[in-house]
């Protein structure tokens, strides 16, 4: 067996750990982003901003209603609104039930709703993908070093089955059309903290790590058991040469993959609503016409002349015609903008104005 | 408003009309008819099972129409109004009788999906013109309701009627700002009830003798608001805005129990006031009879 033995019994266990942590920290910050963004939009938006705010206040009760479900404690009240949610349980339990439940609280969001997209994902993906180790990886040693690249590995190909299936989503099939939907929701709802009237100091991404935090350190003891556990799932895996203990965390690892997609595909939404603020009239809408009908037309075109492209194309053509109409658009504003010498107050209403540097009561002819 | 529809010195304070996704429940029926057309649609012409639908042109029809009926019955058991079956079924006669009187059963596969949307178009076309016939006259006297497309229907309600006021915002309403007001008045007017009836049999005796059957059941009701969207402020929007200027209004034409006292104190006062002017009045009366007698007297001296 290569490798030190210390390297091999304490340091390696950590690798896929720390592959997931990492991976939850990039989620975090596009989460932050967003909410930056939804804020940013909240103005003129506000209807969309209560809409995310209930997604996230919804995953949130979910995700504590399904923590309550597994401790058996039962659910007593579920109550969801767009600015409050509230999951009692029938029996209030204290100790690990209680951590347990409350980490399905703090944690659940970020994963829980990626995890339903996994699932649609499965479905999708004809024959599904690559959940079992490669062959190749079989042969790695067990050191931080081969745990890190056999970790990041399963990433790898799982992210090429993910980002193979949305380069060939097909917009006019109605169940992926369906879970790009799903994707653009759950990346509206991955997100514990909710985005106020007003803007809170409290409430951002070191206000979702100090809870996390808290309930972390408020039990040490749960958390060294559960370090221990892992440890012990390495061990049965580096006894029986399996790559199980790697395989548990590559999953956590895709659903972070897959919440930062969501985000992105969010974040893509939501930069185009924003830009489309600064176009005046009926003329904003045209982005939103341009989206599906750049599509529809491409995907006709291609009735008549078969590709095995066509779909990949056609997402393209309409990404790109509608960033074309948005430039335009705010180009042409822009344009607009400079004729009018920049000037705050129109020129006509000039005169009216008093010229303070004539004589008393003179006006600017 | 016209201005003699007005009382005296009555002013309008805000005139309302439902928010355009208040009746989304309707709303919601004709989504479910673009949605399942377009599905149908893709089902039949561009899925894997197309070639199994182009086998028989009766199959798309048959699973277009079972999906609306079966559709429909859920429907209706959920609302406990069956005319949304009798809807969905009435269009599913209607689809397959143009089919067949036009000798298009051979295009099912392009005319269901095209007749279910253009109905859903319809559909969505007759609630816009439903919500456009509410109209809430908010003044500062009354509330006034008025409706109706073919029959004209309006309510008005005095402020010192209202008993209660019912709100309700759902989740739409929550991210929309639109909500539900019911005014329920002193004569229940604005009040439903929620029933519910369980029951069960059961047989005795043999095959070949005489059974007995019993039966037995139970039921409950339970008061609720409930109004038709003509008689109470459905969809008001701005919700909070609204509900804060009824309230106030009721609150500035009901008596309430301070004032009550106060008033009943001031009855009191009058009477008082009443009693000293008689006695006052008397006074004078004899007053005068004596000054009148006395005058008498010097005159006849």
């Amino acid at each position: 067996m290569a490798g030190s033995l210390v390297d091999i019994l304490i340091f390696a266990p950590l690798a896929p750990i720390f592959g997931v942590l990492l991976l939850w920290f990039i989620q975090l910050l596009f989460i932050e982003s967003q909410k930056f963004l939804l804020a940013k939009i909240r103005p003129e938006h506000e209807p969309l901003c209560r809409f995310t705010n209930f997604l996230g206040i919804l995953f949130q009760t979910i995700c504590h209603a399904l923590g309550y479900t597994v401790t058996r404690s039962g659910i007593s009240k579920f109550y969801v609104s767009v600015d409050y949610g509230k999951v009692s349980p029938k029996k209030e339990r204290e100790g690990v039930f209680e951590w347990i439940s409350n980490s399905f609280l703090f944690l659940g969001p970020f994963f829980i709703p990626a995890f339903l997209l996994l699932i649609c994902l499965y479905l999708f993906t004809s024959g599904g993908f690559e959940v079992a180790t490669p062959p190749e990886l079989t042969a790695l040693q067990y050191t931080f070093t081969e745990q890190i690249v056999t970790f990041g590995r399963s990433l790898h190909i799982f992210t090429q089955h993910f980002f193979g299936f949305l380069a060939t989503i097909d917009l006019l099939h109605p169940g992926h059309l369906g879970f790009l939907l799903l994707l653009l929701f759950l990346g509206l709802g991955i997100r514990p903290s909710y985005i106020g009237e007003k803007r809170q100091e409290k409430i951002d991404m070191l206000y979702d790590l100090k809870n996390i935090w808290s309930h972390i350190i408020h039990r040490p003891l749960y958390v060294i058991l559960l370090f221990l556990l892992a440890y012990v799932l390495f061990y049965i895996s580096l006894a029986l040469n399996q790559q199980w203990y790697v395989g548990l965390f590559a999953i956590f690892g895709w659903l972070s993959i897959i919440a930062i997609v969501s985000l992105v595909v969010t974040h893509l939404l939501l930069l185009m609503i924003k830009t489309t603020d600064k176009i005046q009239g009926h003329k904003k809408l045209l982005p939103y016409i341009t989206l599906p009908l750049a599509y529809i037309l491409m995907r006709t075109l291609f009735l008549f002349i078969p590709t095995e492209w066509d779909k990949s194309i056609s997402l393209i053509t309409m990404i790109g015609c509608t960033i074309i109409v948005l430039f335009l658009l705010v180009r042409k504003k822009k344009k607009k903008k400079t004729n009018t010498f920049k000037a705050k107050i129109d020129m006509k209403a000039l005169p009216s104005i008093e010229d303070e540097t004539d004589e008393p009561g003179g006006s600017i002819r | 408003m016209n201005q003699e529809d007005l009382l005296d010195n009555e002013k309008v304070e805000r005139v309302l009309s439902p928010h355009p996704l208040s009746f989304m429940r309707l709303q919601s029926l004709c989504i479910f008819l673009i949605v399942w057309g377009v599905l149908i649609g893709w089902l039949v012409n561009f899925s894997e099972f197309k070639d199994l639908f182009s086998s028989n042109e009766w199959l798309p029809i048959l699973v277009w129409g079972s999906v609306l009926i079966v559709v429909g019955i859920f429907a209706s058991l959920i609302t406990i109004r069956w005319r949304i079956f009798l809807l969905f079924l009435g269009m599913f006669l209607a689809g397959v009788g143009v089919m067949v009187w036009q000798d298009w059963t051979s295009e099912a596969a392009i005319f269901v999906p095209f007749f279910s949307i253009a109905m859903s178009v319809i559909g969505f076309l007759l609630v816009e013109l439903y919500r456009r016939s509410h109209k809430y006259i908010i003044s500062n006297l009354r509330i006034i309701f008025k409706g109706g497309i073919i029959t004209k229907q309006e309510r008005t309600l005095r402020y010192d009627k209202i008993a209660d006021i019912n709100a309700k915002q759902g989740i739409l309403g929550q991210i929309f700002s639109f909500g539900t007001i019911i005014p329920i008045s002193q004569s229940g007017f604005g009040l439903g009830s929620d029933k519910s009836f369980a029951g069960g049999g059961v047989g005795l005796g043999g095959k070949k003798g005489g059974g007995i059957l019993g039966f037995f059941g139970g039921g409950k009701d339970v008061q609720t608001p409930r109004a038709r969207s003509y008689y109470e402020l459905h969809g008001a929007y701005p919700y909070k805005e609204i509900k804060k200027l009824v309230e106030k209004l009721v609150q500035g034409g009901v008596i309430t129990q301070y004032q009550q006292e106060q008033v009943s104190f001031q009855k009191e006062q009058v009477d008082i006031q009443k009693q000293m002017r008689d006695l006052l009045k008397k006074q004078r009366d004899t007053k005068d009879e004596g000054s009148g007698e006395d005058i008498e007297e010097e005159e006849e001296l």
